[in-house]
Protein backbone atom coordinates (compact mmCIF):
# COMPACT_ATOMS: atom_id res chain seq x y z
CA UNK A 1 0.00 0.00 0.00
CA UNK A 2 1.26 3.20 -0.93
CA UNK A 3 0.17 6.50 0.71
CA UNK A 4 0.81 9.47 -1.71
CA UNK A 5 1.08 11.67 1.21
CA UNK A 6 3.81 9.72 3.15
CA UNK A 7 5.68 10.03 -0.22
CA UNK A 8 5.54 13.48 -0.43
CA UNK A 9 6.46 13.74 2.79
CA UNK A 10 9.72 11.53 2.57
CA UNK A 11 10.86 13.13 -0.89
CA UNK A 12 10.21 16.45 0.32
CA UNK A 13 12.54 15.90 3.42
CA UNK A 14 14.92 14.05 1.60
CA UNK A 15 15.04 16.59 -0.94
CA UNK A 16 15.36 19.29 1.76
CA UNK A 17 17.99 17.73 2.97
CA UNK A 18 20.01 17.25 -0.42
CA UNK A 19 18.95 21.22 -1.49
CA UNK A 20 21.03 22.44 1.95
CA UNK A 21 24.21 20.40 1.45
CA UNK A 22 24.09 21.42 -2.59
CA UNK A 23 23.37 25.20 -1.32
CA UNK A 24 26.26 25.00 0.84
CA UNK A 25 28.69 23.35 -2.08
CA UNK A 26 26.94 26.24 -4.57
CA UNK A 27 27.85 29.28 -2.88
CA UNK A 28 31.37 28.51 -2.57
CA UNK A 29 31.32 27.55 -6.29
CA UNK A 30 29.58 30.77 -7.55
CA UNK A 31 32.72 32.82 -5.52
CA UNK A 32 35.61 31.14 -6.10
CA UNK A 33 34.93 28.50 -8.45
CA UNK A 34 35.90 25.75 -5.71
CA UNK A 35 34.26 22.65 -5.53
CA UNK A 36 34.72 22.08 -1.71
CA UNK A 37 35.07 18.34 -1.35
CA UNK A 38 35.60 18.94 1.91
CA UNK A 39 31.92 20.50 2.92
CA UNK A 40 30.57 16.25 3.50
CA UNK A 41 33.94 16.31 6.27
CA UNK A 42 32.11 19.80 7.75
CA UNK A 43 28.83 17.79 8.27
CA UNK A 44 30.60 14.87 10.07
CA UNK A 45 32.92 17.17 12.40
CA UNK A 46 29.67 19.25 13.36
CA UNK A 47 27.83 15.60 14.22
CA UNK A 48 30.79 14.90 16.23
CA UNK A 49 31.25 18.41 18.25
CA UNK A 50 27.88 16.77 19.44
CA UNK A 51 29.29 14.21 21.98
CA UNK A 52 32.27 14.09 23.95
CA UNK A 53 35.57 12.86 22.01
CA UNK A 54 36.73 9.11 22.98
CA UNK A 55 36.98 6.25 21.06
CA UNK A 56 34.48 4.12 23.08
CA UNK A 57 31.34 2.42 21.63
CA UNK A 58 28.74 4.36 23.76
CA UNK A 59 28.29 8.18 23.28
CA UNK A 60 28.73 10.48 25.76
CA UNK A 61 26.79 14.11 25.11
CA UNK A 62 28.74 16.94 24.75
CA UNK A 63 27.32 19.89 23.11
CA UNK A 64 23.94 17.97 22.36
CA UNK A 65 23.37 18.30 25.98
CA UNK A 66 22.54 21.80 25.70
CA UNK A 67 19.28 22.64 24.80
CA UNK A 68 17.85 23.11 21.62
CA UNK A 69 17.69 27.14 22.04
CA UNK A 70 21.68 27.17 22.45
CA UNK A 71 22.71 24.71 20.50
CA UNK A 72 21.12 24.88 17.17
CA UNK A 73 22.80 28.43 16.83
CA UNK A 74 26.45 27.26 18.61
CA UNK A 75 26.55 24.00 16.21
CA UNK A 76 25.66 26.63 13.04
CA UNK A 77 28.13 28.75 14.38
CA UNK A 78 30.86 26.14 14.69
CA UNK A 79 30.03 24.66 11.24
CA UNK A 80 30.76 28.50 10.19
CA UNK A 81 33.86 28.69 12.06
CA UNK A 82 35.32 25.19 10.73
CA UNK A 83 35.12 26.32 7.42
CA UNK A 84 36.04 29.91 7.78
CA UNK A 85 39.37 28.46 9.18
CA UNK A 86 39.88 25.82 6.46
CA UNK A 87 39.55 29.03 4.14
CA UNK A 88 42.31 30.68 5.86
CA UNK A 89 44.71 27.78 6.20
CA UNK A 90 43.87 26.32 2.52
CA UNK A 91 42.49 27.79 0.17
CA UNK A 92 43.01 31.52 0.97
CA UNK A 93 46.73 30.53 -0.44
CA UNK A 94 45.21 28.96 -3.53
CA UNK A 95 43.59 32.15 -5.12
CA UNK A 96 45.35 32.11 -8.12
CA UNK A 97 45.71 28.60 -8.19
CA UNK A 98 44.29 26.20 -10.81
CA UNK A 99 40.71 25.06 -9.95
CA UNK A 100 41.87 21.48 -9.92
CA UNK A 101 44.33 22.24 -7.73
CA UNK A 102 41.79 23.93 -5.71
CA UNK A 103 39.85 20.91 -5.89
CA UNK A 104 41.90 18.45 -5.07
CA UNK A 105 43.01 20.54 -2.05
CA UNK A 106 39.90 19.90 -0.70
CA UNK A 107 39.99 16.63 -1.03
CA UNK A 108 42.92 16.88 1.09
CA UNK A 109 41.31 18.56 3.77
CA UNK A 110 38.68 16.39 3.67
CA UNK A 111 40.81 13.89 4.26
CA UNK A 112 42.88 15.76 7.32
CA UNK A 113 39.49 16.81 8.72
CA UNK A 114 38.29 13.20 8.43
CA UNK A 115 41.51 11.50 10.29
CA UNK A 116 41.50 13.77 12.96
CA UNK A 117 38.00 12.93 13.96
CA UNK A 118 38.99 9.33 13.59
CA UNK A 119 41.76 9.67 15.79
CA UNK A 120 39.56 11.42 18.49
CA UNK A 121 36.82 9.56 18.11
CA UNK A 122 37.87 6.23 16.57
CA UNK A 123 36.43 4.42 13.61
CA UNK A 124 33.51 2.48 14.85
CA UNK A 125 29.83 4.07 14.39
CA UNK A 126 28.38 5.80 17.19
CA UNK A 127 24.90 5.82 18.74
CA UNK A 128 23.61 9.17 19.56
CA UNK A 129 20.21 9.98 20.49
CA UNK A 130 19.60 13.96 19.97
CA UNK A 131 16.32 15.03 20.65
CA UNK A 132 14.37 11.33 19.75
CA UNK A 133 11.19 13.07 20.36
CA UNK A 134 11.67 14.60 17.64
CA UNK A 135 11.09 10.94 15.55
CA UNK A 136 7.58 10.19 17.33
CA UNK A 137 4.75 10.55 14.22
CA UNK A 138 2.02 12.63 13.56
CA UNK A 139 -0.74 11.79 11.32
CA UNK A 140 -1.49 14.31 8.62
CA UNK A 141 -3.14 14.15 5.62
CA UNK A 142 -3.34 10.27 6.45
CA UNK A 143 0.04 9.90 6.58
CA UNK A 144 2.58 8.80 9.23
CA UNK A 145 4.97 11.31 9.62
CA UNK A 146 7.65 11.94 12.26
CA UNK A 147 7.80 15.47 13.76
CA UNK A 148 11.37 15.84 12.52
CA UNK A 149 10.11 15.45 8.60
CA UNK A 150 7.54 17.74 9.14
CA UNK A 151 10.93 20.32 10.53
CA UNK A 152 12.95 19.69 8.18
CA UNK A 153 10.36 20.35 5.57
CA UNK A 154 10.04 23.67 7.27
CA UNK A 155 14.00 24.21 7.72
CA UNK A 156 14.42 24.03 4.24
CA UNK A 157 11.87 26.27 2.90
CA UNK A 158 13.13 29.21 5.62
CA UNK A 159 16.68 28.80 4.93
CA UNK A 160 15.99 29.25 0.99
CA UNK A 161 14.14 32.08 1.65
CA UNK A 162 16.56 33.70 4.65
CA UNK A 163 19.49 32.73 1.61
CA UNK A 164 17.13 34.32 -0.78
CA UNK A 165 16.20 37.64 1.12
CA UNK A 166 19.84 38.09 2.14
CA UNK A 167 21.24 38.13 -1.69
CA UNK A 168 18.40 40.14 -2.43
CA UNK A 169 18.56 42.77 -0.04
CA UNK A 170 21.84 43.42 2.14
CA UNK A 171 24.99 44.97 0.63
CA UNK A 172 26.87 41.19 1.36
CA UNK A 173 24.12 39.68 -0.66
CA UNK A 174 24.98 42.13 -3.59
CA UNK A 175 28.64 41.95 -3.12
CA UNK A 176 28.06 38.24 -3.24
CA UNK A 177 25.91 37.95 -6.52
CA UNK A 178 28.16 40.55 -8.53
CA UNK A 179 31.10 38.57 -7.10
CA UNK A 180 29.83 35.22 -8.62
CA UNK A 181 29.24 36.28 -11.64
CA UNK A 182 32.46 38.91 -12.46
CA UNK A 183 34.67 38.45 -9.81
CA UNK A 184 37.55 40.68 -10.84
CA UNK A 185 35.38 43.44 -11.88
CA UNK A 186 33.12 43.29 -8.02
CA UNK A 187 36.54 44.27 -6.96
CA UNK A 188 37.43 47.02 -9.35
CA UNK A 189 34.50 48.04 -8.07
CA UNK A 190 36.10 48.11 -4.51
CA UNK A 191 34.07 44.67 -3.15
CA UNK A 192 36.79 43.28 -1.01
CA UNK A 193 37.43 39.86 -1.83
CA UNK A 194 37.94 38.81 1.54
CA UNK A 195 34.73 39.99 2.83
CA UNK A 196 32.90 37.96 0.27
CA UNK A 197 35.27 34.89 0.42
CA UNK A 198 34.51 34.56 4.11
CA UNK A 199 30.52 35.20 4.09
CA UNK A 200 30.36 32.54 1.31
CA UNK A 201 32.61 30.13 3.52
CA UNK A 202 30.49 31.14 6.89
CA UNK A 203 27.15 30.48 5.10
CA UNK A 204 28.13 27.61 3.62
CA UNK A 205 29.54 26.05 6.55
CA UNK A 206 26.40 26.81 9.06
CA UNK A 207 24.67 24.87 6.45
CA UNK A 208 26.82 22.17 6.97
CA UNK A 209 25.77 22.02 10.06
CA UNK A 210 22.46 22.52 9.58
CA UNK A 211 22.64 19.18 7.86
CA UNK A 212 24.89 17.93 10.38
CA UNK A 213 22.08 18.46 13.21
CA UNK A 214 19.03 16.60 10.69
CA UNK A 215 20.95 13.71 9.94
CA UNK A 216 21.72 13.29 13.72
CA UNK A 217 18.41 13.53 14.92
CA UNK A 218 16.94 11.48 11.74
CA UNK A 219 19.61 8.08 12.04
CA UNK A 220 20.95 8.48 15.44
CA UNK A 221 23.89 7.58 14.45
CA UNK A 222 27.49 9.39 14.32
CA UNK A 223 29.95 8.12 11.75
CA UNK A 224 33.07 9.78 10.39
CA UNK A 225 31.70 8.91 6.55
CA UNK A 226 28.09 9.68 7.17
CA UNK A 227 28.78 13.12 5.48
CA UNK A 228 30.28 11.80 2.14
CA UNK A 229 27.48 10.45 0.79
CA UNK A 230 25.16 13.48 1.06
CA UNK A 231 28.32 15.47 -0.54
CA UNK A 232 28.56 13.44 -3.22
CA UNK A 233 24.79 13.65 -3.64
CA UNK A 234 24.89 17.21 -3.29
CA UNK A 235 27.51 17.79 -5.66
CA UNK A 236 25.49 16.07 -7.78
CA UNK A 237 23.14 18.37 -7.50
CA UNK A 238 24.85 21.53 -8.15
CA UNK A 239 25.93 19.93 -11.00
CA UNK A 240 22.25 18.85 -12.39
CA UNK A 241 21.39 22.34 -11.41
CA UNK A 242 24.14 24.14 -13.35
CA UNK A 243 27.15 24.74 -11.50
CA UNK A 244 27.17 28.38 -9.61
CA UNK A 245 23.37 28.70 -9.89
CA UNK A 246 21.85 29.00 -6.51
CA UNK A 247 18.31 28.46 -7.46
CA UNK A 248 19.40 25.38 -9.50
CA UNK A 249 21.21 24.03 -7.01
CA UNK A 250 18.16 23.89 -4.89
CA UNK A 251 15.45 22.70 -7.19
CA UNK A 252 17.98 19.59 -8.32
CA UNK A 253 18.44 18.68 -5.04
CA UNK A 254 15.17 18.67 -4.36
CA UNK A 255 14.38 16.90 -7.75
CA UNK A 256 17.28 14.08 -7.19
CA UNK A 257 15.58 13.50 -3.10
CA UNK A 258 12.12 13.09 -5.18
CA UNK A 259 13.57 10.56 -7.83
CA UNK A 260 15.08 8.66 -5.11
CA UNK A 261 12.02 8.56 -2.61
CA UNK A 262 9.66 7.73 -5.80
CA UNK A 263 12.69 4.53 -7.48
CA UNK A 264 12.45 3.04 -3.93
CA UNK A 265 8.66 3.51 -3.89
CA UNK A 266 7.67 1.88 -6.83
CA UNK A 267 10.82 -0.16 -8.53
CA UNK A 268 10.25 -3.97 -8.54
CA UNK A 269 11.33 -5.55 -5.03
CA UNK A 270 13.86 -6.96 -6.70
CA UNK A 271 15.46 -4.10 -8.60
CA UNK A 272 15.72 -1.90 -5.19
CA UNK A 273 18.74 -2.69 -4.03
CA UNK A 274 19.92 -1.35 -7.28
CA UNK A 275 18.13 2.33 -6.48
CA UNK A 276 21.18 4.67 -6.73
CA UNK A 277 22.02 2.59 -9.92
CA UNK A 278 18.44 3.69 -11.09
CA UNK A 279 19.20 7.33 -9.91
CA UNK A 280 22.61 7.92 -11.21
CA UNK A 281 20.96 6.55 -14.85
CA UNK A 282 18.80 9.23 -14.68
CA UNK A 283 21.66 11.84 -13.75
CA UNK A 284 23.17 10.59 -16.72
CA UNK A 285 20.83 11.20 -19.17
CA UNK A 286 20.19 14.47 -17.38
CA UNK A 287 23.34 15.57 -18.48
CA UNK A 288 23.30 14.07 -21.48
CA UNK A 289 20.20 16.33 -22.35
CA UNK A 290 21.58 19.53 -20.90
CA UNK A 291 25.14 18.89 -19.62
CA UNK A 292 25.13 23.44 -19.00
CA UNK A 293 22.73 22.50 -16.31
CA UNK A 294 18.86 22.17 -16.05
CA UNK A 295 18.24 25.65 -14.32
CA UNK A 296 20.65 28.03 -16.15
CA UNK A 297 18.60 30.53 -18.12
CA UNK A 298 19.81 30.32 -21.90
CA UNK A 299 19.90 34.42 -22.16
CA UNK A 300 22.87 34.11 -19.62
CA UNK A 301 25.04 35.12 -22.11
CA UNK A 302 26.74 38.68 -22.24
CA UNK A 303 25.97 40.91 -25.01
CA UNK A 304 28.47 42.80 -27.51
CA UNK B 1 52.80 66.81 -8.21
CA UNK B 2 50.78 64.73 -11.26
CA UNK B 3 47.54 63.02 -10.40
CA UNK B 4 48.84 59.43 -11.94
CA UNK B 5 52.37 58.94 -12.22
CA UNK B 6 53.56 55.46 -13.76
CA UNK B 7 57.34 55.26 -13.13
CA UNK B 8 59.44 52.86 -15.99
CA UNK B 9 56.89 49.93 -15.83
CA UNK B 10 57.07 46.58 -17.20
CA UNK B 11 54.27 44.10 -17.56
CA UNK B 12 54.73 40.76 -18.77
CA UNK B 13 52.57 37.71 -19.25
CA UNK B 14 54.93 34.33 -18.74
CA UNK B 15 57.59 35.45 -21.09
CA UNK B 16 55.88 37.99 -23.30
CA UNK B 17 56.48 41.24 -22.79
CA UNK B 18 53.48 43.43 -22.95
CA UNK B 19 54.91 47.06 -21.62
CA UNK B 20 58.46 47.81 -21.21
CA UNK B 21 59.78 50.33 -19.26
CA UNK B 22 56.56 52.34 -19.86
CA UNK B 23 56.86 56.45 -18.26
CA UNK B 24 53.79 58.37 -18.03
CA UNK B 25 52.02 61.18 -16.25
CA UNK B 26 48.15 62.39 -16.36
CA UNK B 27 47.61 65.58 -14.52
CA UNK B 28 44.61 66.52 -12.44
CA UNK B 29 41.55 67.12 -14.62
CA UNK B 30 43.40 65.91 -17.95
CA UNK B 31 41.28 63.98 -20.50
CA UNK B 32 43.99 61.57 -22.09
CA UNK B 33 43.71 59.64 -25.44
CA UNK B 34 45.64 56.87 -25.34
CA UNK B 35 45.97 55.28 -29.20
CA UNK B 36 47.61 52.36 -30.63
CA UNK B 37 47.44 49.73 -33.18
CA UNK B 38 46.22 45.98 -31.62
CA UNK B 39 48.64 44.72 -29.14
CA UNK B 40 49.90 47.85 -28.42
CA UNK B 41 49.37 47.26 -24.78
CA UNK B 42 47.02 49.93 -24.04
CA UNK B 43 44.34 47.56 -22.15
CA UNK B 44 47.38 45.92 -20.27
CA UNK B 45 48.63 49.43 -19.11
CA UNK B 46 45.27 50.17 -18.44
CA UNK B 47 44.80 46.97 -16.45
CA UNK B 48 48.09 47.22 -14.76
CA UNK B 49 47.40 50.75 -13.19
CA UNK B 50 43.93 49.58 -11.46
CA UNK B 51 46.00 46.41 -10.18
CA UNK B 52 44.03 43.76 -12.65
CA UNK B 53 47.49 42.18 -13.18
CA UNK B 54 50.94 42.79 -11.69
CA UNK B 55 53.72 45.10 -13.23
CA UNK B 56 57.17 43.17 -12.91
CA UNK B 57 58.90 46.49 -12.78
CA UNK B 58 58.51 50.05 -11.78
CA UNK B 59 55.77 51.66 -9.98
CA UNK B 60 52.80 53.57 -10.52
CA UNK B 61 51.34 56.55 -8.07
CA UNK B 62 47.74 58.44 -7.79
CA UNK B 63 48.32 61.29 -5.43
CA UNK B 64 51.36 60.47 -4.09
CA UNK B 65 49.94 57.36 -3.07
CA UNK B 66 51.60 53.96 -4.23
CA UNK B 67 48.90 51.63 -6.26
CA UNK B 68 51.89 49.36 -7.40
CA UNK B 69 51.74 46.12 -5.15
CA UNK B 70 47.92 47.19 -4.02
CA UNK B 71 44.70 44.82 -4.72
CA UNK B 72 41.89 46.05 -7.24
CA UNK B 73 39.92 46.71 -4.34
CA UNK B 74 42.07 48.84 -2.16
CA UNK B 75 43.40 50.76 -5.67
CA UNK B 76 39.23 51.56 -6.02
CA UNK B 77 38.93 52.40 -2.99
CA UNK B 78 41.67 55.60 -3.70
CA UNK B 79 39.34 56.89 -5.87
CA UNK B 80 40.09 55.07 -9.27
CA UNK B 81 37.38 53.64 -11.50
CA UNK B 82 37.66 51.59 -14.26
CA UNK B 83 35.24 50.65 -17.17
CA UNK B 84 36.51 47.87 -18.70
CA UNK B 85 37.02 46.72 -22.25
CA UNK B 86 33.51 44.73 -22.80
CA UNK B 87 31.69 46.83 -20.04
CA UNK B 88 31.74 44.02 -18.42
CA UNK B 89 28.53 44.52 -16.39
CA UNK B 90 26.55 41.80 -14.50
CA UNK B 91 23.91 40.44 -16.80
CA UNK B 92 22.48 38.88 -13.93
CA UNK B 93 21.78 41.57 -11.99
CA UNK B 94 19.40 44.26 -12.19
CA UNK B 95 20.48 47.84 -13.81
CA UNK B 96 20.22 49.60 -10.74
CA UNK B 97 21.90 46.35 -8.40
CA UNK B 98 24.82 47.41 -10.72
CA UNK B 99 25.12 51.10 -10.15
CA UNK B 100 24.99 50.01 -6.32
CA UNK B 101 28.09 47.25 -6.43
CA UNK B 102 30.43 50.30 -6.51
CA UNK B 103 28.69 52.22 -3.59
CA UNK B 104 29.96 49.79 -0.82
CA UNK B 105 33.42 51.99 -0.32
CA UNK B 106 31.36 55.46 0.08
CA UNK B 107 30.00 56.30 3.52
CA UNK B 108 27.67 58.86 2.83
CA UNK B 109 24.23 57.37 2.00
CA UNK B 110 22.54 60.10 1.22
CA UNK B 111 24.38 61.10 -1.39
CA UNK B 112 24.59 57.57 -3.59
CA UNK B 113 20.83 57.69 -4.00
CA UNK B 114 20.87 61.15 -5.17
CA UNK B 115 23.90 60.27 -7.35
CA UNK B 116 21.49 57.19 -8.64
CA UNK B 117 18.71 59.49 -9.14
CA UNK B 118 20.99 61.83 -11.45
CA UNK B 119 22.68 58.93 -13.77
CA UNK B 120 19.01 57.97 -14.79
CA UNK B 121 18.26 61.38 -15.63
CA UNK B 122 21.55 61.31 -17.49
CA UNK B 123 20.27 58.25 -19.05
CA UNK B 124 16.57 58.16 -18.78
CA UNK B 125 16.31 54.74 -20.64
CA UNK B 126 18.18 53.48 -17.75
CA UNK B 127 15.82 54.92 -15.42
CA UNK B 128 13.11 53.40 -17.28
CA UNK B 129 14.46 49.66 -16.63
CA UNK B 130 16.37 49.90 -13.48
CA UNK B 131 14.50 47.10 -12.15
CA UNK B 132 15.23 45.09 -15.51
CA UNK B 133 18.09 42.62 -15.65
CA UNK B 134 21.27 44.08 -16.70
CA UNK B 135 21.87 41.39 -19.43
CA UNK B 136 18.81 42.14 -21.38
CA UNK B 137 20.32 45.96 -22.65
CA UNK B 138 21.47 46.86 -25.96
CA UNK B 139 25.56 47.13 -26.39
CA UNK B 140 24.99 51.15 -26.28
CA UNK B 141 23.07 50.82 -23.26
CA UNK B 142 25.37 48.55 -21.38
CA UNK B 143 28.15 50.81 -22.34
CA UNK B 144 26.13 53.85 -20.15
CA UNK B 145 25.39 51.35 -17.13
CA UNK B 146 29.11 50.41 -17.35
CA UNK B 147 30.58 54.34 -17.12
CA UNK B 148 27.40 55.23 -14.65
CA UNK B 149 28.40 52.00 -12.31
CA UNK B 150 32.12 53.50 -12.43
CA UNK B 151 31.18 56.87 -11.46
CA UNK B 152 28.41 55.69 -8.64
CA UNK B 153 32.73 54.66 -6.97
CA UNK B 154 33.05 58.72 -6.76
CA UNK B 155 35.92 58.60 -8.51
CA UNK B 156 38.45 61.03 -9.12
CA UNK B 157 40.19 59.54 -11.72
CA UNK B 158 38.09 57.06 -14.15
CA UNK B 159 39.44 55.05 -17.14
CA UNK B 160 37.25 53.60 -20.04
CA UNK B 161 38.82 50.76 -21.84
CA UNK B 162 37.82 51.64 -25.64
CA UNK B 163 34.14 52.64 -25.28
CA UNK B 164 33.16 52.49 -29.06
CA UNK B 165 33.99 49.30 -29.02
CA UNK B 166 30.83 47.52 -30.88
CA UNK B 167 28.90 50.15 -30.88
CA UNK B 168 27.33 52.30 -33.88
CA UNK B 169 29.00 55.48 -34.48
CA UNK B 170 26.17 57.87 -33.38
CA UNK B 171 26.06 55.60 -30.24
CA UNK B 172 29.44 56.21 -29.95
CA UNK B 173 29.19 60.37 -30.50
CA UNK B 174 26.12 59.87 -27.33
CA UNK B 175 28.89 57.93 -24.67
CA UNK B 176 31.67 60.42 -25.39
CA UNK B 177 29.01 63.57 -25.46
CA UNK B 178 28.41 61.97 -21.85
CA UNK B 179 32.11 62.00 -20.80
CA UNK B 180 32.87 64.92 -21.47
CA UNK B 181 30.17 66.47 -19.97
CA UNK B 182 30.85 64.37 -16.89
CA UNK B 183 34.28 65.42 -16.74
CA UNK B 184 33.44 69.40 -17.21
CA UNK B 185 30.37 68.88 -14.42
CA UNK B 186 32.44 66.32 -11.72
CA UNK B 187 36.20 67.86 -12.33
CA UNK B 188 36.93 64.34 -12.97
CA UNK B 189 40.47 62.78 -15.06
CA UNK B 190 39.84 60.57 -17.54
CA UNK B 191 42.05 57.72 -19.23
CA UNK B 192 40.87 56.58 -22.44
CA UNK B 193 42.00 53.87 -24.70
CA UNK B 194 40.14 54.88 -28.31
CA UNK B 195 41.52 53.61 -31.75
CA UNK B 196 40.40 55.90 -33.74
CA UNK B 197 42.94 58.95 -33.76
CA UNK B 198 40.09 60.79 -35.71
CA UNK B 199 37.52 60.09 -32.82
CA UNK B 200 39.86 61.65 -30.26
CA UNK B 201 40.58 64.77 -32.49
CA UNK B 202 37.02 65.55 -32.83
CA UNK B 203 36.32 64.97 -28.89
CA UNK B 204 39.86 66.95 -27.57
CA UNK B 205 42.83 66.01 -25.42
CA UNK B 206 45.74 64.73 -25.16
CA UNK B 207 46.63 61.88 -27.60
CA UNK B 208 48.97 58.90 -26.29
CA UNK B 209 50.44 56.94 -28.87
CA UNK B 210 51.71 53.34 -28.27
CA UNK B 211 53.38 50.57 -30.11
CA UNK B 212 55.06 47.68 -28.78
CA UNK B 213 54.25 48.15 -24.86
CA UNK B 214 55.67 51.61 -25.06
CA UNK B 215 54.40 55.00 -26.16
CA UNK B 216 55.97 56.26 -29.17
CA UNK B 217 54.32 59.61 -29.37
CA UNK B 218 52.59 62.32 -27.67
CA UNK B 219 50.39 65.48 -28.54
CA UNK B 220 47.73 67.37 -29.24
CA UNK B 221 45.57 64.76 -30.33
CA UNK B 222 43.82 66.75 -33.13
CA UNK B 223 47.79 67.79 -34.51
CA UNK B 224 48.12 64.05 -34.03
CA UNK B 225 45.39 63.43 -36.49
CA UNK B 226 45.86 65.61 -38.45
CA UNK B 227 49.35 63.92 -38.93
CA UNK B 228 48.07 60.79 -39.39
CA UNK B 229 45.62 62.02 -41.73
CA UNK B 230 48.40 63.63 -44.08
CA UNK B 231 50.88 60.31 -43.97
CA UNK B 232 47.82 58.13 -44.74
CA UNK B 233 47.71 60.56 -47.70
CA UNK B 234 50.98 60.23 -48.72
CA UNK B 235 52.22 56.99 -47.63
CA UNK B 236 49.31 54.65 -47.52
CA UNK B 237 49.14 54.02 -43.90
CA UNK B 238 50.70 55.83 -41.41
CA UNK B 239 51.58 52.54 -38.89
CA UNK B 240 52.43 49.63 -40.66
CA UNK B 241 49.66 47.16 -38.74
CA UNK B 242 46.46 47.27 -40.92
CA UNK B 243 43.87 48.47 -38.34
CA UNK B 244 46.08 50.98 -36.32
CA UNK B 245 43.79 54.04 -37.74
CA UNK B 246 40.09 53.21 -37.99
Amino acid sequence: MTNFAQLFFDAASLGGLYAMAALGIALIFGVMNLVNFAHGEYIAFCVFALIVPSTDAVAVMLLGRAPALILVPLILALGAAIAIASEHAVFRHLRRADPVAMMISSFALGFVIRNALLAAYGGRPKAISLWPDLNTPVRIAGAEVPLLQLIVILTTLLVVAGLAALLKKTRLGLEMRAAAENFTMARLLGVKANVVITGAFALSGALAAAVALIMATQTGVADVRMGGQVMLVAFIATVIGGLGSLPGAVAAGFLIGAASVLLQAFLPLDARPFRDAFLYTLVIVCLLVRPQGLFVAASAKPRV
Amino acid sequence: MSKLGVFDISVRYGKVPAISDLTFHLEEGERVFISGPNGAGKSSFLNAICGKVPTSHGRIEMDGDLLTGRSPEAIARLGLSMVPEGREIFGSLTVEENLRVGTGIRQDAQAIETDIEEIFAAFPILGERRRAAAGALSGGQQQMLAIGRALMTNPKLMMVDEPSLGLAPKIVDQVYDTLAALQEERGLTLLIVEQSSLRAARVGGRMVLMRGGRIVGEGNAADMADRDALAQAYFGNSHPEPEAVA
